[in-house]
């Protein structure tokens, strides 16, 4: 590993921090949020001293692990009453929120999200991380093909273009056709999408438009929302289709955007480890995982979001760290960014299965389009798993040709039998936004 | 690590002094808002110095 050229990095300082310099930075950084919870927050006051904890017994870095969690759930139930619609999550007076977010509320109510300037200032910064450590620089012009709403999602990636310096043309009133052409027309040379809006809008331009994506000219594409780009076969796809290099990301409305690839794509995502830290534990014991392939789920700390802070955030989300990587970060990688979410990683037939390992095998065929539907169901006492497949246009290949070898990496791959049907291409749904292809139907 | 090629001790210093004089700035604005306001948002991206320089420079040798 070694360290480049000082505009390598967006903060060549911290990016190439000792691992022990690193440590003791985050444990200030931890320490001081904690108080700022616990001295503001009715919230995690009340959390804290119903654990019997108080900030002050964090004496060295094993008493992290003593800092109660916090829940998505436990944010839902301290809201909805005034300060309105905060109410004891809010850490700051409310005069001093300037931003309004909330989550998607997949997992029940909306958690509303408040945040102030300088709240806003850092979300941002922590995407100039991101941004220019995947190459975007002061001369691109960065197409960004959604509406900007309630959610989260694009407008650090906006501003941050700004920070960075780069032109940035939000794409949003624009249906797909539209926004291609005005990439075409702009010579854009920049894209950030989902991954599965991303293979929807190449499609696009060679089905409808009759374009080739490489002719549009972009260069690179920022992916986030999803595992995709993270995932090799998905990741290879999306590349070939643009003839793009393609970069993941990790984040999410609590968290910020706490993790990046860069551009030497080391099969993972750098955790930005100077603003925040994700603590890795085993599923079942909560015991801290620090060793590399060995899968774990992530809790979360933002160092220095005020208005509601983010400590020990039961993410529910699942990685494992890898190796390092060749850009001289010391910042620690998640290899294959996130696996999914606990939720969704689940027992089918007494096997543990993660649906992103579907994902891998359909978008590693050829002869398969990019979109495909997992449902999980009953029938009697056995579970099924039956996952819908569209052949890839202009494919020679007929359903029963693909069949066969689909079924035998499926079972290689997860160990598990499925019932497989082939629909019509561009008969299964297409998203924009986050894909909801797993569906498990034995939850009711 | 890259520190042989800047002062970070120096920035940091600075750093520090621009945060002060935008707060000097808002006490004598008189409470004009086009003042606060925009100190407001400089002391934001002062204080994304402090996390970028400020904050690690009593970690480095």
């Amino acid at each position: 590993m070694q360290v480049k050229g000082i505009d390598f990095y967006w903060n060549p300082i911290l990016e190439t921090l000792p691992r022990d310099k690193l440590k003791a930075l985050q444990f200030k950084k931890f320490k001081r949020i904690v108080k700022w919870g616990y001295e503001k927050s009715k919230l995690y006051r009340r959390i804290y001293d119903e654990a019997g904890f108080h900030p002050e017994d964090v004496k060295t870095w094993e008493d992290i692990s003593k800092v109660p969690m916090i829940q998505k759930s436990d944010y839902r139930d301290a809201q909805a009453k005034e300060p309105w619609p905060y109410g004891d999550s809010l850490c700051v007076p409310l005069e001093e929120v300037t931003e309004y977010h909330q989550t998607s509320g997949t997992t029940g109510q909306p958690v509303y999200q408040p945040d102030t300037w300088q709240d806003w200032e850092l979300l941002n910064e922590m995407w100039a991380y991101i941004i220019y450590a995947q190459g975007f620089r002061n001369t691109d012009r960065v197409f960004i093909p959604f509406g900007y709403n309630v959610f989260i999602a694009y407008w650090q990636g906006h501003y941050a273009c700004e920070k960075v310096g780069c032109e940035v043309v939000p794409g949003g009133i624009l249906n797909t056709e539209e926004r291609l052409l005005k990439i075409k027309e702009l010579k854009a040379t920049a894209l950030m999408a989902t991954p599965t809006y991303v293979l929807t809008m190449a499609d696009t331009c060679r089905n409808k438009l009759k374009i080739n994506p490489h002719d549009l000219g972009i260069k690179k594409i920022l992916c986030a929302g999803e595992p995709g780009a993270n995932v090799p076969s998905t990741k290879a796809r999306m590349e070939k289709a643009w003839n793009a290099k393609v970069y993941d990301h990790v984040g999410g409305t609590e968290c910020g955007g706490w993790s990046y690839e860069c551009v030497c794509q080391p099969g993972g995502v750098h955790v930005n480890e100077a603003l925040c830290m994700a603590e890795l534990v085993d599923i079942e014991t909560g015991e801290p995982i620090e060793e590399p392939n060995k899968p774990g789920k992530l809790i979360m700390t933002l160092f220095d979001r005020l208005a509601q802070p983010t400590i020990r955030f039961d993410s529910k989300d699942v990685g494992m760290w890898g190796e390092d990587c060749e850009c001289g970060r010391t910042f620690r990688v998640l290899k294959g960014g996130l696996h999914g979410r606990i939720d969704h990683i689940t027992k089918v037939k007494g096997v543990l299965f993660s649906p992103v390992s579907v994902e891998e095998v359909v978008r590693g065929m050829p002869e398969l389009g990019d979109e495909y539907e997992l449902i999980v169901s009953k029938k009697g006492d056995a579970d099924v798993i039956t996952l819908k497949v569209e052949l890839s246009p202009g494919t020679s290949a007929t359903p029963e040709m693909v069949q066969q070898e689909l079924s035998r990496q499926l079972r290689l791959k997860t160990n598990l039998a499925y019932k497989i049907e082939f629909h019509e291409y561009g008969s299964l749904p297409r998203y924009e936004v986050k894909a909801r292809r797993f569906k498990d139907l034995r939850k009711k | 690590m890259i520190t042989a090629e800047v002062n970070l001790k120096e920035m940091s210093e600075l750093i520090a002094e621009i945060r002060e004089k935008v707060e000097h700035l808002m006490k004598i604005s008189g409470g004009m808002q086009c003042v606060d306001r925009n100190c407001e948002r400089i002391l934001a991206s002062v204080k994304m110095l402090e996390l970028n320089i400020s904050d690690v420079v009593e970690f480095l040798d």
